[in-house]
């Protein structure tokens, strides 16, 4: 029986140790869509992926930073995406931060070519430039239930460090049960220094990550609208959720505009990803969500998301694993046991 | 087959074959717009479809659909998201295609559960299906009989007023505009007819009034058709109102006009109406037998103009779309249809009446604090009034001097009514108030009621506080709807989103000595009373009208209710109480931190034999009476309700405890009058000896025989004697 999905890219941070091989393990079939994209990599200078996915040993260093990891990220999900059954209906696509670049590929709103050389020149800007930083801190608890008050009262934190004079601080993204907090330096540590720690984890500065979807983008904005045409953007030909929850259904919007939100609004203004996985459940009410790889990290996020907007009566981590074991709402493709049921035989 | 089933099977075998409308090439739309809108169109086509299905199933609510008014999502791609619409039941295309232009909006998740009645509809709260929508600035309403217009009028209005006196509480930004729709047939609704003339009124005399009317025009109402051509023929000629007209079944056609409409309005700001023309298909509601008051040619004929067909006839000519891919479009949008619905008929209902009543009543806002005025800004409004402050006065001076603060105080209220503002009010109450705060803060406005609660409902929805005056009480029957219909049920059906604070000022109540009958001195509040969450105050002396005024403006002003503050025209000049010349129903104006809050009763002297409850005139003669009773021998306490609605019972019964026999005196008809609910509310308490004195069932007359039917100081006495009699 043919089952509708929504599929949903990962961002950034998604391709660790773990994921070291994931093009090799899972895609050997995909050997000349990767070698058009190593092409490309050297074309600019840099390391292909076939080199940095088969390397003996991961070097944080090398594959989390920008221009490396978020083609990395961007391959794997779209090949992911490309290789789930046919017997699923995919209804629409949507991704989490630079999730949103893979997922524009696999809706079909530029070609696979297009769309590594979007994500490489805005990750490659964005590691150039490195412009701020972002920190993450959950206000659920940890059955996934929301802390009275607390959600408020650190989009309050962050209002209120970010009046103060040099201090940029802005919520970068609305994930799940957690705020991807991002800024300066200055105000970055005033909100770290401000909150409780929590679970010996949080606040967690991520390593390489600069102030992605704020203001301070600004120059990384602008240099990707110099160097990224118009022409690499067309119709998808899948309705597409953005940072924002709308709605891109095929034929409604021109090339010009697409471009405009991806490297303008997309890059500068918070990603509501909460938003987008809540606007796909109401307005697409697809049977399960599909997680691409790499990584299984934004599964949580998703849930969280779902959660939040009670989906299915579903309203606590207990019930949602309840039903992830009778019949799974989300399906990870980073996670093998779950990926088996997603792609084609 | 239904006529749901044919008009999509139509669709379905007419697009496959090619067999579309003929129409004009698009010249307007892109062929992104037109895709766009088609989406909108499709989706409100399917929930149309999906209505019908879940009702059958027990799952739904509400059949009445949007089938062949689907052009009006061009006219909502011709608006901007800000500008308030008030709209027709049948615009669910409208409300789709806005929603397109906010993100994060899910309007089919949204429609369907107020299909369903859930508790979770954004709207309502699943107490309606209505359309509407917080983020998308469309109020809900029933709009079924052009009630909604009045507000829209009003609503225009305050958009220009803001531009000059901002609120706090304001919400539409001062360049948009206000649009309203209806349909062809509440067009000739006395409502829509008074609304529509008080825009033209305004715009004759270039007071800004940017309002986009859309008249939707299917050509029947219900089973009624429309005579062919009226509609242009009664609005394409009215004074200061510009008409545009255009093809509802073409998209092309309808964003062209409407385009030109709402350019017109926004930077004229003028009124205009939109004639648009549509077809109605699927008949009136899910549970409507076209057939027996409709030629099957007829239908038939509106059925082979589906607008939907005719969109993809553009989608073709414009290259936007294949056919093929139309259909694919509709299609998938009726299986999302059906996936959602699948879901939002397990989402929670309302179930108490708890659940129900929970958005009657506003909910509070913050509001700025406010010291009040400085004595200099105070010395220069009140002038030569300020000497007199310390004398006793008349009510109708202190409660005018009461305004006077309150509007120095609070720059969003607005008076507004018939002759308050030159002429200072039939009985002057709001003299000067004009000359103190401007044209635009006291509005003279033109004779018609409907008119006057339009304009304060539009203004209250805008951040305002109005105060609007209905001039006599028995003017307000003609426009009562205004309250129960509109401004009382806004909070409820909007799940306490939306809100139209307001005091409502009315004069009215007997005893004026001969003056004007009935129609001058009408003695029924019944119209109000059963209001739900209406407040209603009625005042007596002076002093104490000044303080419950504050508390009606605070009421207003914090927490958004809606207030009827009825005013006994009889002691508006009355100066003595006991004998000529003792000047003892004259007060001294209160101080300005003074305010007597809602549910708190008067109670005058410390009588115990009898406690008499009353209110307005009622007060005045019983206070007469309780000097005659205890000259007999007889001491009675007179107790003011003050606050008639909601009834201050625990307050009454406090008041009244110790006294074995209670008398209450209404000054309103026996029939319908607050004697019925006090009567009741003592009987329910356990009370004897409880008695009243009421007006008779009648009309007032003029001359001599004016207060012939009334309460008065002798029949009080007799009263309170004879429960004496009987208790002893």
């Amino acid at each position: 029986m043919t089952k509708t999905a929504v599929i949903i890219c990962p961002g950034r941070g998604t391709y660790n140790k773990d994921e070291l091989g994931y093009l090799g393990r899972h895609h050997g079939n995909r050997a000349r869509q990767l070698a058009e994209f190593d092409a490309y990599r050297q074309s600019q200078g840099q390391p292909t992926l076939s080199a940095l996915d088969a390397a003996d040993r991961f070097s944080a260093a090398r594959h989390t930073s920008g221009d490396n990891a978020s083609p990395l990220i961007y391959a794997a999900s779209l090949f992911d995406a490309q290789a789930v059954a046919d017997d699923y209906d995919v209804l629409a696509v949507t991704g989490n931060s630079m999730g949103w670049y893979s997922a524009l590929a696999v809706a079909g709103a530029m070609s696979a070519a297009a769309g590594l050389q979007i994500v490489n020149t805005m990750g490659t800007l964005m590691q150039e430039r490195m412009i701020g930083g972002q920190t993450l801190y959950p206000f659920v608890d940890d059955n996934w239930v929301p802390k009275p008050g607390l959600r408020d009262q650190l989009l309050a934190l962050v209002a209120k460090i970010s009046a103060r004079p040099d201090h940029a601080l802005d919520i970068s993204i609305h994930l799940g049960g957690m705020l991807v907090v991002a800024g300066d330096e200055a105000g970055l540590t005033a909100f770290e220094d401000a909150v409780a720690p929590q679970g010996g984890r949080y606040p967690m500065r991520l390593p390489g990550h600069a102030a992605f979807h704020t203001g301070l983008q600004g120059p990384v904005s602008e240099a990707g609208k110099a160097r990224l045409a118009v022409d690499l953007f067309e119709n998808a030909k899948l309705p597409l959720i953005d940072g924002r929850g709308a709605v891109w259904q095929p034929g409604t919007y021109t090339a010009t505009e697409l471009w405009d939100y991806t490297i303008g609004h997309q890059v500068l203004e918070t990603y509501d990803f909460t938003g987008a996985v809540q606007v796909a459940a109401h307005s697409f009410a697809p049977d399960v969500f599909i997680i691409t790889g790499p990584g299984t990290t934004l599964g949580g996020a998703v849930a969280q998301s779902l959660l939040a907007c009670d989906w299915d009566a579903i309203s606590t981590k207990d019930a949602f694993l309840a039903r992830q074991a009778e019949a799974p709402l989300i399906l990870s493709m980073g996670r093998e046991d779950q990926r088996a049921s997603v792609v084609g035989a | 087959m239904d006529r749901a089933a044919i008009v999509h099977q139509n669709f379905l075998s007419r697009v496959s074959t090619g067999d579309l409308p003929d129409g004009l090439p698009p010249r307007t739309a892109s062929p992104e717009t037109l895709m766009r809108l088609f989406h909108a169109q499709c989706l409100s086509r399917q929930l149309d479809r999906t209505s019908r299905v879940m009702q059958k199933a027990g799952q739904g609510y509400y059949s009445i659909g949007s089938s062949g008014h689907e052009g009006m999502a061009a006219v909502a791609d011709a608006l901007r998201p800000t500008d308030m619409a008030f709209l027709h039941y049948r615009d669910a295309a409208f409300q789709i295609a806005r929603a397109d232009q906010v993100p994060g909006q899910t309007p089919a998740w949204d429609i369907l559960l107020s299909f369903a009645a859930s508790s979770e509809d954004p709207i309502s709260g699943g107490r309606h299906k209505v359309l509407g929508s917080f983020d998308l600035n469309i109020p809900p309403q029933t709009s079924t009989i052009a009630s909604h217009l009045p507000k829209a009028v009003g609503a225009a209005h305050a958009i220009g007023l803001t531009r000059r006196h901002r609120p706090e509480h304001a919400r539409l930004p001062d360049d948009g505009i206000v649009m309203c729709a209806f349909g062809d047939a509440s067009a000739n609704h006395s409502t829509a007819q008074g609304a529509i003339n008080t825009a033209c009124w305004a715009s004759f005399q270039s007071a800004p009034m940017p309002l986009l009317l859309v008249c939707e025009d299917n050509g029947i109402g219900i089973s009624t058709p429309t005579p062919e051509g009226w509609i242009a023929a009664n609005f394409a000629a009215r004074p200061g109102l510009k008409y545009f007209a255009c093809n509802g079944l073409d998209l092309d056609d309808t964003l062209r006009s409407a385009r030109a409409a709402a350019e017109y309005v926004r930077r004229r700001r003028k009124p205009a109406f939109l004639h648009v023309r549509t077809v109605r298909l699927f008949g009136h509601a899910g549970s409507d037998h076209e057939l027996s008051y409709r030629a099957k040619q007829a239908i038939e004929t509106d059925e082979a103009n589906d607008p939907l067909l005719h969109t993809v006839r553009l989608l073709r000519d414009s290259g936007a779309a294949t056919g093929l891919e139309a259909l694919d479009v509709y299609q998938r949008t009726g299986e999302r249809c059906d996936r959602i619905a699948a879901r939002v008929v397990k989402r929670r209902r309302l179930e108490t009446g708890a659940d129900v009543v929970a958005s009657l009543i506003p909910p509070k806002r913050n509001c700025a604090p406010s010291n009040g005025p400085s004595p200099e800004v105070r010395q220069q409004a009140f002038g030569g009034d300020l000497r007199a402050l310390a004398e006793p006065q008349p009510m109708a001076r202190l409660i005018g001097w009461g305004l006077t603060d309150l509007m120095l105080e609070h720059g969003e209220i607005v008076v507004a009514g018939e002759d308050v503002g030159r002429k200072g009010g039939v009985y002057g109450v709001t003299q000067k108030l004009q000359a103190r705060f401007g044209p635009d803060r006291v509005i003279d406005t033109l004779l018609d009621e409907q008119a006057i609660l339009g304009l304060a409902i539009g203004l209250g929805q805008n951040g305002f506080i109005p105060i609007p005056e209905i001039q006599f009480l028995a003017y307000l029957h003609n426009a009562e709807d205004q309250i129960r219909g509109e401004a009382a049920t806004l909070s409820f059906f909007s799940n306490g989103q939306y809100t139209n604070p307001m005091v409502l000022r009315i004069a009215g109540l007997g005893y004026q000595k001969g003056f004007g009958g009935h129609f001058h001195n009408d003695n029924s509040l019944a119209v109000l009373r059963d209001i739900p969450g209406l407040v209603i105050a009625c005042p007596s002396r002076g002093d104490e009208a000044v303080m419950m005024l504050r508390e009606a403006v605070r009421l207003a002003r914090e927490d958004q209710r809606v207030v009827v503050f009825v005013e006994p025209i009889a002691l508006y000049p009355m100066r003595d109480l006991h004998e000529d010349g003792d000047k003892a129903w004259m007060c001294r104006y209160p101080g300005p931190q003074e305010r007597i809050p809602l549910g708190e009763v008067g109670v005058e002297g410390d009588g115990k034999d009898i406690a008499i409850v009353t209110y307005g005139n009622g007060r005045y003669l019983s206070v007469q009476a309780a000097k005659g009773l205890e000259e007999g021998g007889t001491r009675a306490r007179v107790i003011d309700m003050r606050w008639l609605a909601p009834l201050p019972e625990a307050a009454l019964l406090e008041a009244t405890k110790d006294c074995p026999a209670v008398l209450i005196v209404d000054e309103c008809r026996k029939t319908g009058s607050q004697s019925e609910a006090l009567m009741t509310m003592f009987a329910e308490a356990g009370r004897s000896g409880v008695s009243r004195v009421t007006a008779e069932d009648c009309f007032i007359a003029t001359g001599p025989a004016y207060a012939a039917t009334l309460p008065s100081v002798d029949k009080i006495k007799a009263a309170a004697l004879s429960i004496l009699g009987a208790a002893s």
